[in-house]
């Protein structure tokens, strides 16, 4: 290799910073007529800003939010819930019951794959027998376990079909549930939750090895309003509109959903090109940007109440932590303090792990008071040794509740608790309190509407976090879950939540409010219960 | 030279094969069960075992070493955990964008880079000299972050010119000019990185070559001062210039993960963190080996293109 060479690779070099350079300044010059975003040509494509990468496309198994919000797009379930208890056809006409216990599922005659055949009561039949199935990974179990002839996480552990759950025409499945069910709770489960997946395809895919298919992770035949066109990982999913959906053909054509941290969505909300925030855990604003999208005319912000709540979780198995210490505790936190400062309105008191959302929050089980005074009274009560150092286990992630630590550590010791702080990663305090390896930890759930939350309270529970194991309580939630009628359910659920301000098994510290972003022009878009959100999505549109 | 090069390339291979090992202990070692990342709150412990042994895992590490090992060398990165996709396909998807971002900033970044360190050398102390050095030092110690953030609220937010991110305004027929326009801010920070670096490095090595004694040999000789620049002087100066871009070039599949994550540039950089995060195994697995190969190479290249400017270097065997 001579010198000329070495020239002619100059040379090379040369050309191509001449192209790179030409290329940078044509960008420069384009730039003003596009980088505004929203061109003719969008007017039918929505862009959402979301968060989370979504986990899975699988009907059957998606552990994640942000892979049900995606799921949800492209399949149906048999009814929709854009309110909580409060019922649409989907899939299915209606699910009807007379006695509670034999229920009629009654499918819409129009309702299609996108491969053009129908959706029958077979697919129906299939999709509950394959939830079933023992060899099936999925997280749909708990939605199908009151059928008869499951175990308590949806399984027959046979292999052998649900007895009793049959096709009876191609339009009407019928089943029967082990004991009296409340009908609004069945819709809630089996009816929202389930996504009925296509016989013809899912048939012939070895159930042992669904998770890992073609299948489900680029899906082809859908029910639902949009259809899967590709996915980038963690970078965005491009769906395209089901021109033949049995409601009508959706009106946005198209639709992203990228993937995005709190920074970018703020700026890409302010500038247009993401016209909706996915909300809900999933694509919330930062509550410090909050103000400067409120400031913006293009853009409705909106805080409503959601199932999200913060708790200060205080290890029920230590005898020393009994009802007067736990009740010092909580009284001796000012959550309002928290809720102003901190979260900036955007937050509010619970009184118990029901927030204004759930149907059965009681209003006058009023939050125990922020009173340190009384908290010291208690505390005294309590025979609590307070020379002793307790250490709070505090998630990292959440900054909020990272700083939120600080405020409850100074409110403890202001009523002689000796309290630490250790902070830590998510998966090990997650760790810690399964194990009940802790004495205080901040965490959060996101609840379900559906009050029956025994598992968080009554010992053996999967999230008994707290590791309460107070039999009057256990009697009351297993009591309340198993009622069937609506009205005698939400009556025994006033008694419990009057028994948790009481008792504080954990310190409700406050409920987090879901904050909607979208543009003004955008008619649709996420609704006050969230996971109800895309119930009218074929008819979604830009004004 | 041929003999080198394939005995480098055969040297590589159990390297490669050493980092496959540590990389596949220091992953599993990392603190976080993956399955506890991709089940939901209310799963049983039965169900929980299924997903893990849907990601396989139920074995132990070796078993599963071997497995992947296997699966590798016949060209299966198997599925990532986080999304049960193919590996291959993601990455795939990720190294195009990273390759076209990377290679434009380090073209821009040389382009800018040489020149001015070749004219800061050329005029040593001149204020030319200091405003050049002082670029310099503000490039270097200006966060990506920041810049990247400044960036975006000048140029898309307020002055609307430029996207603020991604590589393409989704749903449009994306051409020529809308990638180019993606390209502006995020070229601008990695090239601003790497042109500093470059530029003290081209300054001082040219600065070296202008005191030998050949040079002022040339100059006695009555030559032009171009010419003694370009045959004398930057054919010279070009190993530690090489030793640099070799430095860099792994960069160009590993890609960057600050600046790719602020403006949401769908790379590998990205890619990796999200991986980090969700203790996808497979995903790193596959990062980790597609960074050493690309690591092997540069340096091969380098050593290659030593052999090529200086006649005075040789390979033997």
């Amino acid at each position: 290799m001579g010198l000329l060479s070495w020239i002619r690779k100059r040379k090379g070099l040369a050309l191509a910073v001449c192209l790179a350079l030409s290329v940078t300044m044509l960008a420069g010059c384009g730039g003003g007529s596009k980088g505004g975003g929203s061109s003719a040509g969008k007017k039918e494509a929505l862009t959402i800003g979301m968060f989370n990468a979504p986990d899975s496309f699988n009907p059957l198994f998606n552990p994640g939010i942000a892979g049900q919000f995606t799921i949800r797009f492209m399949y149906d379930t048999l009814l929709g819930m854009p309110e909580i208890n409060k019922f649409t056809p989907q899939l299915a006409n209606s699910i009807d019951t007379t006695d509670n216990q034999n229920f009629t599922i009654k499918l819409n005659e129009k309702a299609k794959w996108t491969d053009g055949k129908p959706v029958t009561a077979d697919d129906v039949v299939f999709t509950f027998n394959l939830i079933a199935n023992p060899k099936v990974e999925t997280t749909k179990g708990s939605y199908i376990n009151m059928l008869e002839g499951t175990d308590s996480v949806g399984k027959r552990p046979d292999g052998t079909p649900i007895p009793d759950l049959v096709a009876v025409d191609e339009h009407t499945v019928t089943f029967r549930t082990k004991k009296p069910v409340d009908p609004n709770y069945l819709k809630s489960m089996l009816g929202f939750e389930v996504y009925i997946v296509p016989k013809h395809v899912f048939e012939k895919i070895d159930p042992a090895n669904i998770s890992n298919s073609d299948a489900v992770t680029k899906p082809t035949v859908t029910s639902g309003t949009y259809k899967f066109v590709s996915y980038k990982t963690n970078d965005h999913v491009e769906l395209a509109a089901n021109e033949d959906y049995y409601k009508g053909s959706p009106k946005l054509k198209k639709v992203f959903i990228r993937i995005m941290n709190g920074t970018n969505l703020v700026t890409e909300l302010k500038s247009g090109n993401v016209q909706l925030a996915a909300s809900g855990g999933i694509g919330s604003v930062p509550v410090k940007d909050l103000d400067v999208l409120k400031k913006d005319n293009k853009l409705i912000v909106k805080a409503v109440p959601s199932l999200n709540t913060q708790y200060l979780e205080v290890n029920n198995s230590n005898p020393a932590f009994n009802v007067k210490f736990r009740r010092a505790v909580t009284m001796a936190i000012d959550r309002q303090k928290i809720c102003d400062e901190l979260y900036k309105g955007t937050a509010q008191i619970v009184p118990t792990v029901y927030t204004k959302v759930s149907p059965v929050y009681d209003e006058s089980v009023k939050p125990l008071p922020y009173d340190p005074e009384a908290a010291k009274k208690e505390l005294a009560e309590s025979g609590f040794d307070t020379s002793k150092e307790i250490t709070l286990q505090v998630p990292i992630g959440n900054v909020l509740r990272e700083q939120s630590a600080d405020l409850i550590q100074q409110n403890l010791q202001a009523i002689g608790l000796n309290v630490k702080q250790q902070k830590l990663d998510f998966p090990t305090v997650l760790g810690n309190a399964k194990k009940g390896d802790y004495e205080m930890m901040l965490l959060g759930y996101g609840l379900t509407p559906d009050p029956d939350y025994s598992n968080y309270f009554v010992p053996g529970g999967s999230n008994n976090f707290c590791h309460a194991d107070d039999p009057k309580l256990t009697e009351m939630m297993n009591n309340a879950a198993s009622l069937p009628d609506a009205e005698a359910r939400k009556a025994a659920y006033k008694e419990i939540q009057a028994y948790m301000r009481d008792n504080q098994f954990v310190t409700s510290l406050y409920e987090t409010d879901q904050i909607n972003v979208q543009s003004k022009n955008l008619v649709g878009g996420i609704k006050d219960f969230w996971e109800g959100s895309l119930d009218d999505l074929y008819q979604w549109h830009f004004e | 030279m041929g003999k080198y090069i394939l005995k480098r390339v055969l040297i590589s291979i159990p390297v490669l094969f050493l980092i496959s090992i540590g990389a596949f202990v220091l992953v599993h070692l990392t603190p976080g069960d993956p399955a506890d990342m991709y089940i939901s709150p209310d799963m049983t412990a039965a169900q929980v075992e299924m997903t893990r042994a849907a990601l396989g895992l139920d074995r132990p590490l070796f078993i599963q070493y071997v497995d992947w090992m296997a699966n590798f060398l016949t060209g299966n990165m198997g599925f990532s955990f986080a999304d049960r996709q193919p590996v291959l396909d993601i990455i795939s998807q990720r190294l195009g964008p990273t390759l076209l971002l990377m290679s434009i900033s380090l073209i821009v970044a040389y382009a800018t880079a040489i020149p001015l360190g070749i004219i800061a050398a050329l005029h040593k102390n001149s204020k030319l000299d200091r405003a050049i050095i002082g670029w310099t030092f503000f490039n270097v110690s200006f966060p990506p972050f920041f810049l990247g953030l400044a960036l975006i609220y000048i140029f898309a937010v307020e002055l609307d010119l430029l996207p603020t991110g991604g590589m393409e305004v989704l749903g449009m027929e994306n051409d020529g000019i809308d990638l180019a326009e993606h390209l502006v801010l995020p070229v601008i920070v990695m090239a601003a990185q790497f042109s500093a670096n470059m530029i003290r490095y081209v300054r001082a090595s040219v600065l070296e070559v202008l005191g030998q004694n050949y040079i002022r040999t040339a100059l006695a000789k009555g030559l032009r001062w171009r010419q003694i620049l370009r045959f004398h002087v930057l054919r010279n100066s070009l190993i530690p210039i090489v030793t640099v871009i070799g430095t860099d070039l792994p960069k160009v599949i590993g890609g960057a993960v600050i600046t790719e994550q602020i403006f949401q540039w769908p790379g590998i950089g990205s890619l990796t963190v999200a991986a980090i995060n969700s203790r996808d195994y497979p995903v790193l697995m596959a990062i980790v080996i597609l960074s050493a190969i690309a690591v092997l190479i540069a340096n091969l290249t380098v050593d290659i293109a030593y052999a090529a400017i200086d006649p005075r270097i040789k390979y033997s065997k």
